[in-house]
């Protein structure tokens, strides 16, 4: 088995939901074919360095997964026959990975996701047990920082002349 | 004092010798990804600069036309660009 990454250029004028349909889509391909899913990274709305389809902005996706020769060539054939899809490009990133390596990788992904929002929930629950103390810090640091910023600033700008 | 003397030809001028950022720089990969670190390797025009210029070593310069060349094809960057007026 083989991983890819594939980018996708498609309408920026394309409703949300449409969109995720052609996501979908493309997922269910992967799954058709015996591929791995590992993951969608939107970039969003981007000017482009040239036109495509006499547009200037596209939305930028890159679809990272495993999977065969025949997949990608299955894969391709129907993102050329959809319109809403204006440009692609699929790139090898590594030769050799097994199913197994690639489920570990999910999970791994999953994992680091699912610790990043613990950690993010656990930042929330002491922000929300420290109200008091920490407004009170808030008010009696906040006169220091603010009469230290205007001379440095001032400083800086007399760098800049120089 | 020219390091760099050769010759009768009184006139060469010793060049700093060019480093390769990407092998001195180990955090800095090379990703078609990012138009912006790629950019710093293309002429106004869109053309990749030489190595010769640039100081790249080999294997990072073969690294970089690769992922210049696919950062066009998904149009980060120009095939051709326009030189500034």
């Amino acid at each position: 088995m083989r991983k890819y990454e594939t980018v996708v250029i498609s309408d920026p004028d394309l409703q949300d939901q449409t969109r995720t349909e052609l996501f979908d889509k493309i997922r269910n391909i992967i799954a058709r074919e015996n591929g791995i899913f590992l993951n969608l990274d939107e970039w969003g709305s981007k000017k482009m360095a040239y036109e495509i389809r006499k547009k200037l902005r596209g939305h930028y996706a890159c679809l990272t997964y495993g999977g065969t020769g025949d997949l990608v060539k299955e894969l391709e054939r129907n993102l050329r026959l959809t319109d809403d899809v204006m440009k692609f490009m699929t790139i090898l990133i590594s030769d050799a990975v097994t199913a197994e390596s690639l489920a570990q990788e999910l999970k791994d992904a999953e994992d680091a996701k699912a610790a990043a929002a613990d950690a993010a929930q656990a930042a929330d629950t002491t922000k929300d047990t420290e109200t008091d103390p920490g407004t009170q810090v808030q008010e009696s640091g906040s006169d220091e920082p603010a009469a230290e910023t205007v001379p440095e600033t001032a400083e800086t700008v007399t760098d800049d002349k120089n | 004092m020219y390091k760099g003397q050769r010759g009768d030809s009184k006139n060469r001028f010793y060049q700093r010798r060019k480093i390769c950022r990407f092998c001195v720089d180990n955090g800095m990969d090379i990703d078609y990804k990012s138009p912006k670190a790629l950019k710093q390797f293309i002429t106004e025009r869109g053309k990749i600069i030489p190595r010769r210029i640039t100081g790249t070593c080999a294997k990072h310069q073969r690294k970089l036309s690769l992922a210049i060349k696919q950062s066009r094809q998904i149009a980060l960057l120009p095939f051709v660009g326009r030189p500034p007026q």
